[in-house]
């Protein structure tokens, strides 16, 4: 399985209203995105949204059949594997997809049928989750509607649309964002106008030695404080360890996470300083019980060499995480040193 | 030893009960154990570490009957399942395609 020619997919989702088409309308006449195919998951009898959007009608798809995480699996992937057979076949040519989601959509099973779906993995990787939230009525909806929260708290990057009318900068909206997802950088859109690869450069792409400041990006300020931020539901924190991790030490937390509170670990991310691997960080990704395989890094992107995962759960206390990682770690090392001494 | 000090594991029980909402207190005991009780109907679940055992290093007991357990993981599943009749564990699951880095 290789990474080096896969095609990433980008999901844009925010609520409805929030001005995800728009958005997506000033994205697709820069450069970044002129090869880009997007699919656009409506809800209602009637599409629309795919009519607003001037690009090749080609590499636009729109999918009426209902809200894209409920039937994702099979719409979902179906219509990427279709797009990737035509882009075989000759018949369409893009080198990054871009998902618009339903305003109604979760898009945790999103991110998962990009993240488990065999065929597709060996073609496509996850790129960038951008969120949506109109700077008049986002707080009103984030206080409504669950699913709102959500696709602020699994975000990489979070655009505040219609600023110009809330008249103001949104402190308190920014503010109630940043406790749902310290992690992710805001940015504000202005009729729909963003620099794409403002929104873009957090994507999950090539492996690079030099990714310090992408690294950073993607964990956000979140990383380096270890301090949690709360909502009423939702909280995100991150965990540093100053010392390395054993491997295996790792790979039981993770396993006892996903086991005990799988469902509520909305996003985890990090880059860890693995005891067998010294020179080489691994990167950690998982969306609720759904895991990557750690990424190895050729080196560490800067002189910094601590662990930091960056956590967004509901309500998974801190203290919890915190125990669980010091506790496997202490009786992992105390393992180890029993077989070596034997 | 099992390796893990017995305070370190007894944090963790504590703040498992928090995190899975099961209402009940978890302290350490003199003899090196920890002994959970469940709140509504004072059900208990001792843990014992054992030292000697290489391969199953703590015993979990539960209504009287013990069960060895090979890691701290494998006791909070056991835990877990004695106090919580809704657990249902998730099994992690390994994405297919690749995580590429920044």
């Amino acid at each position: 399985m290789t990474s080096a020619h896969a095609i990433p997919v980008s999901v844009l989702t925010g609520f409805l209203g929030s001005g995800k088409t728009t958005l997506l309308g000033h994205l697709l006449r820069q450069p970044e995105l002129s090869r880009a195919a997007v699919i656009i998951n409506e809800f209602g009898e009637i599409g629309l949204d795919h009519e607003l959007i001037a690009t090749s009608e080609d590499s636009v798809i729109a999918l009426t059949t209902g809200c894209l995480c409920c039937k994702v699996r099979s719409d979902l992937t179906q219509t990427l594997h279709d797009l990737l057979r035509r882009r075989d076949a000759g018949a369409l040519a893009f080198d990054r997809v871009v998902i618009e989601t339903s305003g109604l959509a979760d898009p945790a099973p999103i991110l998962h049928a990009l993240m488990t779906d065999v065929a597709l993995a060996e073609r496509v990787t996850l790129g960038s989750v951008v969120t949506t939230v109109d700077a008049v009525a986002g707080e009103a909806t984030l206080d409504r509607e669950a699913v709102s929260r959500k696709q602020a708290a699994v975000a990489d990057r979070i655009v505040l649309t219609k600023l110009d009318l809330a008249g103001g900068e949104a402190a308190a909206l920014r503010q109630r964002i940043a406790a749902l997802n310290s992690a992710a950088p805001m940015l504000h859109a202005v009729r729909g106008r963003i620099a794409a690869a403002d929104l873009f450069a957090a994507a999950l792409s090539e492996p690079r030695p030099d990714a310090g400041p992408q690294i950073d990006a993607w964990l956000g300020d979140a990383a380096a404080h270890s301090h949690a931020h709360h909502d009423a539901e939702l909280i995100s924190y991150a965990i540093v360890r100053a010392g390395p991790i054993q491997a295996v030490a790792l790979t039981l937390f993770l396993e006892a996470l996903a086991e005990h509170c799988g469902a509520d670990l909305l996003r985890l991310k990090g880059i860890v300083n693995i005891a067998e691997s010294p020179q080489r960080p691994a990167v950690i990704h998982g969306v609720q019980h759904v895991f990557h395989a750690p990424a190895w890094l050729e080196r560490w992107p800067s002189a910094e060499r601590t662990s930091r995962m960056v956590f967004i759960t509901r309500r998974i206390p801190q203290r919890w995480v915190e125990a669980l990682l010091d506790a496997i770690g202490a009786e992992v090392a105390c393992v180890s040193k029993k077989d070596s001494s034997w | 030893m099992s390796g893990v000090p017995i305070a370190l594991a007894g944090e963790l029980v504590a703040a498992s009960l928090a995190a899975w909402r099961v209402g009940g207190v978890a302290a350490c005991t003199a003899d090196g154990a920890i002994v959970i009780e469940r709140t509504r109907d004072s059900k208990t679940v001792r843990i014992e570490p054992k030292p000697d055992d290489s391969m199953f290093r703590w015993l979990v007991i539960v209504d009287g009957r013990p069960r060895p357990a090979v890691s701290l993981v494998a006791v909070l599943r056991q835990v877990r399942a004695a106090l919580d009749a809704d657990f249902a564990a998730t099994r992690v699951r390994v994405s297919l395609a690749p995580l590429l880095v920044p």
